[in-house]
């Protein structure tokens, strides 16, 4: 009986010691694939979850101890701000998309038009995900998507997942942000998207209705939107959040 | 006085532990009402998602069936250097993080793999294909017949096969009358252990095999890729696959309680864990 009362003890102080370990000013900081390198540069003591935008918004809705969202596109944050789950979003930085080939080009790709080839093994990411409704807007633009579309052999759950596919020589190219080709640059060669088909890719950041540490996640969108935090967003070869007129 | 205080403390202990394994698979059933998630399910994502779910499982489970059995009885019934090793080498995968034997297929298959340039000269290439969600399947659950093949093997008595061979009966023939109906039921559980672990793949499967829908989109795969589009498709697929998980484990325990009143020995052998 009270070897018991014992174990039940020891369990229930586990217990309570894990939801405590959360109340150090430390703050959760849910973001897109793409910022997996770049935001430890910008704070290095925040705890990250890297994931698909759109997997990270589900999880906010399901009431997952986010701090701050971090989206590859203004929609989802903009949608969870209308259900009341974050605050209103603000754009922090811009992107562009490539298409990555390995670096030994197995399909030999010289330019997006060859993507229409019979045969080529492309992979893109899933229909949720920002990078991928945004490779979508691209075939769109160029009148490529009946011609290209039926090349598709994967559609993946984050941009990162489909670097490593190029990356590791399984496909033949893959649509991701600019950003992301400089991060595996030794393994890829990079096919540039034209600028005239290139969609909006604008990142928002907000602060989660739900965080129990306010302050300290206002104090982060701060530095990312502040002069360091935008020195190192540029320096990864992320744009700057507005565009420049002319 | 003691005594009822053990006896509550054991009853709570239980009930604790069985609310806590029973209220998910609940929560799934109540998500929605029985009407949309019929409904729900009648969507082209998860149609596809079943085809290719039962399509590549049905082929796993035919591969595993044919090479996990002779490899399981000759390591019941044989002696050999490196027995032991291939004991352990066919339950490896059923401890491997599916992750991991993702990342291992890749190194093996993929085109930049071990094997890479000899299937691709044999015009091969199995990452983003079904065959690849085929070889996953079959790579995770296959420990799980062959264990419990091995050991329906063993659980066959020697002395009906030596006086089958003394009859001047084949080995061939013994073992298609003799061993094979007295191993029947220990097989039958196995391969319905390994056809439902099959069934849930998902690591190894969306890292070998990519995800497409009516390609290599498994239910589970597709479970993952609609909880962000379309939260009530991914409950009412977890539904489904809950069911047959069910119907699954009921057959078992109907195999089980089968074999063990058609043969004298005990059926506790078989190992009934789905790890992974």
């Amino acid at each position: 009986m009270r070897v018991c009362a014992a174990v039940v003890l020891v369990v229930i102080a586990l217990t309570a010691s894990a939801a405590n370990a959360s109340s150090s000013a430390q703050i959760t900081v849910y973001a897109a694939a793409s910022l997996t390198n770049v935001f430890p540069q910008i704070d290095g003591t925040q705890r990250y979850s890297f994931g698909g935008s759109n997997t990270l918004a589900a999880q906010i809705q399901q009431g997952a101890p986010a701090d701050v969202f971090a989206s590859a596109n203004m929609t989802l944050p903009q949608q969870l701000f209308e259900k009341n789950l974050c605050s209103k979003p603000v754009v922090f930085t811009r992107n562009r998309l490539v298409i990555v080939v390995p670096k030994s080009n197995p399909a030999k790709l010289s330019s997006i038009y060859d993507l229409r080839r019979k045969g080529v093994k492309l992979v893109i990411a899933g229909p949720g995900v920002p990078v991928g409704s945004y490779t979508l807007r691209v075939l769109k633009n160029m009148n490529l998507a009946a011609s290209v579309l039926p090349n598709v052999v994967s559609r993946e759950t984050d941009v990162r997942e489909v670097l490593a596919k190029v990356a590791l020589g399984e496909a033949d190219a893959g649509f991701v942000y600019s950003t992301d080709a400089r991060v595996d640059a030794a393994r890829l060669r990079v096919l540039k998207v034209p600028a005239w088909a290139q969609p909006k890719v604008q990142y928002g950041i907000c602060v989660v209705a739900g965080s129990t540490h306010k302050s300290d996640a206002q104090a982060f969108v701060k530095k990312v939107l502040g002069k360091a935090g935008q020195a190192r967003l540029r320096a990864a070869g992320f744009l700057s959040r507005v565009k420049k007129k002319g | 006085m003691r005594r009822v205080g053990l006896v509550l403390l054991l009853g709570l202990a239980t009930a604790v532990s069985l609310a806590f394994l029973l209220l998910p698979i609940v929560a799934l059933f109540v998500h929605t009402t029985p009407g949309r998630l019929i409904s729900q399910l009648s969507s082209d994502v998860v149609k596809d998602a079943f085809v290719v779910s039962l399509k590549t499982s049905l082929i796993a489970q035919l591969l595993i069936v044919g090479f996990g059995t002779p490899t399981a009885f000759v390591i019941a019934t044989r002696r050999f250097p490196g027995r032991s090793l291939a004991v352990t080498l066919v339950e490896l995968p059923l401890v491997l993080p599916p992750a991991v034997a993702g990342i291992g297929l890749l190194a093996a298959f993929g085109r930049m793999g071990l094997l890479g340039s000899e299937l691709s000269a044999l015009g091969i290439s199995l990452p983003f294909t079904q065959s690849a969600v085929v070889v996953a399947v079959t790579f995770v659950a296959s420990p799980l017949y062959v264990r419990a093949a091995i050991a329906a093997f063993e659980g066959v008595d020697p002395d009906l096969v030596a006086a089958s061979r003394t009859l001047g009966v084949s080995p061939t023939r013994t073992f298609f009358r003799v061993v094979l109906p007295l191993a029947r039921a220990g097989l039958a559980a196995g391969l319905a252990l390994s056809f439902a672990r099959g069934l849930g793949e998902f690591g190894a499967t969306i890292m070998f095999a990519g995800s497409l829908q009516a390609v290599t989109q498994t239910l589970p795969l597709a479970i993952y890729s609609q909880f962000d589009l379309d939260f009530d498709t991914a409950v009412a697929m977890g539904a489904v696959l809950v069911l047959v998980s069910i119907v699954l484990l009921v057959s078992l325990r109907l195999l089980l309680s089968w074999q063990s009143s058609s043969s004298t020995r005990s059926s506790s052998r078989f190992g009934l864990s789905t790890s992974g």
